[in-house]
């Protein structure tokens, strides 16, 4: 088994956090790792990146080849663009839809959001919203974190247990907001995953998914069904692209009768 | 035990399980790591190691002697260009040569990711004579570390070890060994080799060169130069440090079909080399950096049998560090088919590093810009090394040079000597104590007409918070000490509120003539909280 992994952001969105725990999971799960990460200049509100490499056998190189990475993993919807070359054709993009404009060139957002949700696997969410949820405002990376675990090759219940590691010395109402924001995260991606597994187009999913609200526990089975039925329908692309565009949240626990074209 | 270590901290780690009683740096990426890293481990040593960040690398590698004359071991680290500005004790400590073990640390930064040139510390080794080894992997970050002290002690020399970005940064399991104890303090028995007036240093030098075959059989010998002959005529790869990384992952079985020595100590095993070259049809020379050994083994292009490809040839990138992708391209390879996206060009801008918000360089800028607009003629100001820096950039565009470590002050004068009028710099308080303060002596001394910015934030911000070793009036005596008069010394708050009133100020010292010294004092926003910290302790820099 091998999984490469590509974590990226901007400086200060806590990239090399996300890096630390799922190192320290490989590592218990038994996995050799190797760690990359940009320390320095970059850090100042520039583009952040760290990779994991995780495998059975020993790993040779630090670098991650082009077109060899399973997941690309940001806590920003642009930069995850600037990785989509290191990803095999069937790799996935894990992102927060939540722009961070610290440049004047930013690209105008429904454009880009209209070249993201290309993408064929894809789990968008809106690590921001889901963050405020859970209390704790900076906890972005953490829902993005949750957002990619059920696909990363590590167990939960170990990145749980070494992000608490980290937010221990913090005091527990950070550690416990930022297992909640995991928590969220998590629910949120193993809905999309699901989805899309399922035969949803990547594209619908990532417009519905980040205009939901989830609890820090799974959504329900029956209730994922219901919400696969109704994207399976005719007007899906349409009510998808309104539910995107108006930004409100539907709470994903309740179903889909609330998504109209 | 088993530990996730940065490269960086694994070489710390190793250090101070080796036994090392003291550590010096100067902050610098991406060699940054290893002292806060001892810093962290120096006082559950018994007796706590001792150490500084130190006012520059030059000083940093001078205390490091000083614990090596006394017997004990010392670790000085730095990054590559901070070895220029060491080079003195450098080579001279060579020459010399080590009692206590002696390990200078030094990362390497190809590619420049944080850095003003790609240069190769093995140059250095090589130039002073002295071993350099290259770990390829955070393991060999720790046993090279623990080795090189040993070495030191052997063999009575400085050893150099040489880290690169992307093991100083990157982390992987590293297994400890058993720690050692500290050695006994005791003076060197003859101080005649530290005292380097020529008739010593003659003989100094003769030992050096007398310790030359000794290192030639270590590197001969070590396990780290491994050479792997194949039974035919094939061609043979000669790697080095982390190359070897990216060409396992870029060729893979087909290594096999290869000749392979691997290079990680040197002075370089030549009789390796020799039967390499003697079972290869071709030679591809890879290594992460400068062409070398690629120079030395082909003598500079000159050797034609057998064919040598490599960096000086063409066949490897001559720049920028080396990839597994561009491994593969070098060796004729397909690049791997990747997810494409219609469109993404469209919609991905770069992002570069920039001030943060409510930094005080920002004020400064804004000041120091609209104070000099109107002036006719073309206005340059020289620009130094930190976070302010970026002020090169949009939008302030301020600064127009950005040459090395303490520069701006010197280029300053030279530019005022040139018949320019008005000549500016600005300097941060990190690097004016670093390497600003000889300059602004030169300057007072021969009254230049230079107006100098110290840019006083309190702290060394770039490499991520390490104590400045001067900051608010400490500054004003410093360079009052310096020679500047004390009415041409003046402290601005660079705030958007005090915009008018400093743009004043800066106006009319600028019209005035000879030095004036004009500091931006206000704290670092970013790490506010580390400098309230450094205030509270009397000593922040020492452990």
């Amino acid at each position: 088994m091998n999984f490469d992994l590509v974590i990226c952001g901007v400086g200060g969105q806590g990239v090399l956090s996300i890096a630390w725990v799922i190192d320290q999971a490989a590592v218990e799960a038994g996995f050799h790792i190797k760690q990359p990460e940009v320390h320095g200049m970059a850090q100042r509100g520039g583009a952040v990146s760290a990779f994991v490499r995780m495998s059975d056998a020993p790993i040779a190189s630090d670098l991650v080849a082009d077109g060899t990475a399973r997941m690309v993993l940001s806590v920003e919807p642009m930069e995850c663009l600037r990785y989509a070359k290191m990803l095999r054709p069937d790799g996935w993009i894990v992102t927060d839809v939540t722009p961070l404009k610290n440049v004047s060139a930013y690209p105008d957002t429904s454009r880009l959001f209209e070249v993201l949700f290309s993408a064929p696997r894809l789990i968008a969410v809106d690590a921001a919203a889901l963050a405020r949820q859970a209390g704790m405002v900076k906890a972005n990376n953490m829902v993005m974190l949750g957002a990619a675990a059920s696909l990363l090759p590590v167990p939960a219940a170990l990145i749980e247990k070494h992000l608490t590691a980290l937010f221990a010395a913090k005091g527990e109402r950070i550690a416990n907001a930022n297992v909640e924001a995991f928590r969220m995260g998590d629910a949120a991606g193993r809905f999309a995953a699901a989805l899309v597994a399922d035969g949803v187009p990547a594209g619908i999913v990532a417009r519905v998914v980040p205009r939901l609200a989830f609890q820090s526990r799974p959504v329900q089975a029956h209730i994922t069904e219901q919400w696969l039925q109704r994207l399976r329908a005719p007007d899906a692309q349409d009510a998808a692209a309104h539910l995107f565009g108006a930004g409100e949240l539907l709470a994903a626990d309740r179903g889909p009768s609330a998504l109209t074209a | 035990m088993d530990r996730i270590l940065l490269g960086d901290e694994a070489v710390a780690l190793g250090a101070v399980e080796a036994g090392i009683s003291a550590a010096y740096a100067y902050p610098g990426t991406p060699s940054t790591e290893i002292f806060e890293t001892i810093r962290r481990h120096a006082a559950e040593a018994n007796p706590p190691i001792r150490g500084l960040w130190s006012t520059n690398e030059k000083v940093a590698l001078e205390e490091g002697v000083g614990v090596s004359y006394a017997g004990k071991r010392a670790l000085v680290s730095m990054k590559h260009v901070g070895l220029n500005v060491a080079a003195d004790p450098f080579m001279n400590v060579a020459v010399a040569g080590a009692h206590g073990g002696l390990v200078v640390a030094v990362a390497d930064d190809p590619s420049m990711h944080s850095s003003q040139n790609e240069q190769d510390s093995r140059y250095f080794a090589d130039f002073a004579q002295v071993p350099c080894l290259e770990p390829s992997n955070q393991q060999e970050c720790y046993d090279f570390t623990r080795e090189a002290f040993e070495l030191s002690e052997q063999l009575h020399v400085p050893v150099l070890l040489r880290l690169v970005t992307r093991l100083a940064h990157s982390r992987a399991v590293v297994k400890s060994a058993p720690p050692r104890a500290q050695n006994e303090a005791r003076y060197v028995d003859d101080s005649s080799l530290y005292t380097l007036i020529p008739s010593n240093a003659r003989r100094a030098y003769g030992k050096l060169l007398d310790k030359q075959p000794a290192m030639a059989d270590y590197s001969e010998n070590h396990p780290a130069n491994a050479l792997t002959l194949r039974d035919a005529r094939l061609p043979g790869i000669l790697v080095s440090g982390v190359a070897w990384n990216y060409l396992q992952e870029a060729l893979g079985p087909a290594l096999e079909q290869y000749h392979l020595l691997r290079i990680g100590v040197y002075p370089l095993p030549v009789r390796k080399i020799r039967q390499l070259l003697d079972a290869s049809t071709e030679l591809w020379l890879v290594e992460e950096g400068y062409p070398f050994i690629e120079r030395y083994v082909s003598a500079l292009g000159l050797l034609r049998e057998p064919p040598i490809k490599g960096k000086l040839t063409g066949h490897l990138p001559r720049s920028g560090e080396l990839t597994p992708d561009a491994l593969r391209q070098s060796f004729g390879l397909p690049v791997r088919e990747a997810l494409r996206l219609r469109g993404l060009d469209e919609v991905l801008v770069g992002r570069p590093p920039r001030l943060c918000d409510a930094c005080p360089h920002d004020d400064a800028y804004a000041a120091i810009s609209e104070a000099i607009a109107d002036i006719e003629g073309e206005v340059r100001v020289q620009g130094d090394i930190g976070c302010y820096a970026l002020g090169y950039l949009k939008p302030h565009q301020a600064i127009h040079s950005c040459l090395c470590m303490g520069a701006s002050i010197g280029m300053a004068i030279g530019a005022a000597h040139a018949g320019m009028r008005p000549s500016l710099c600005v300097i941060g308080d990190g690097t004016f104590t670093h390497s600003g303060m000889a300059p602004l002596l030169d300057a007072a001394r021969a009254d230049v007409p230079i107006k100098v910015f110290i840019l006083d934030n309190s702290i060394v911000a770039m490499t991520g918070g390490q104590p400045t070793m001067a900051t608010d009036e400490q500054v004003v005596d410093l360079v009052a000490g310096l020679g500047v008069r004390r009415s041409r010394i003046h402290i601005i708050s660079p705030t958007p509120q005090k915009k008018a009133e400093n743009v004043r100020l800066i106006r009319d010292e600028i019209a005035r003539d000879g030095l004036s010294v004009i500091i931006a004092r206000r704290a670092c926003v970013t790490y506010a909280k580390v400098i309230k910290e450094h205030r509270r302790s009397c000593k922040p820099a020492s452990v």
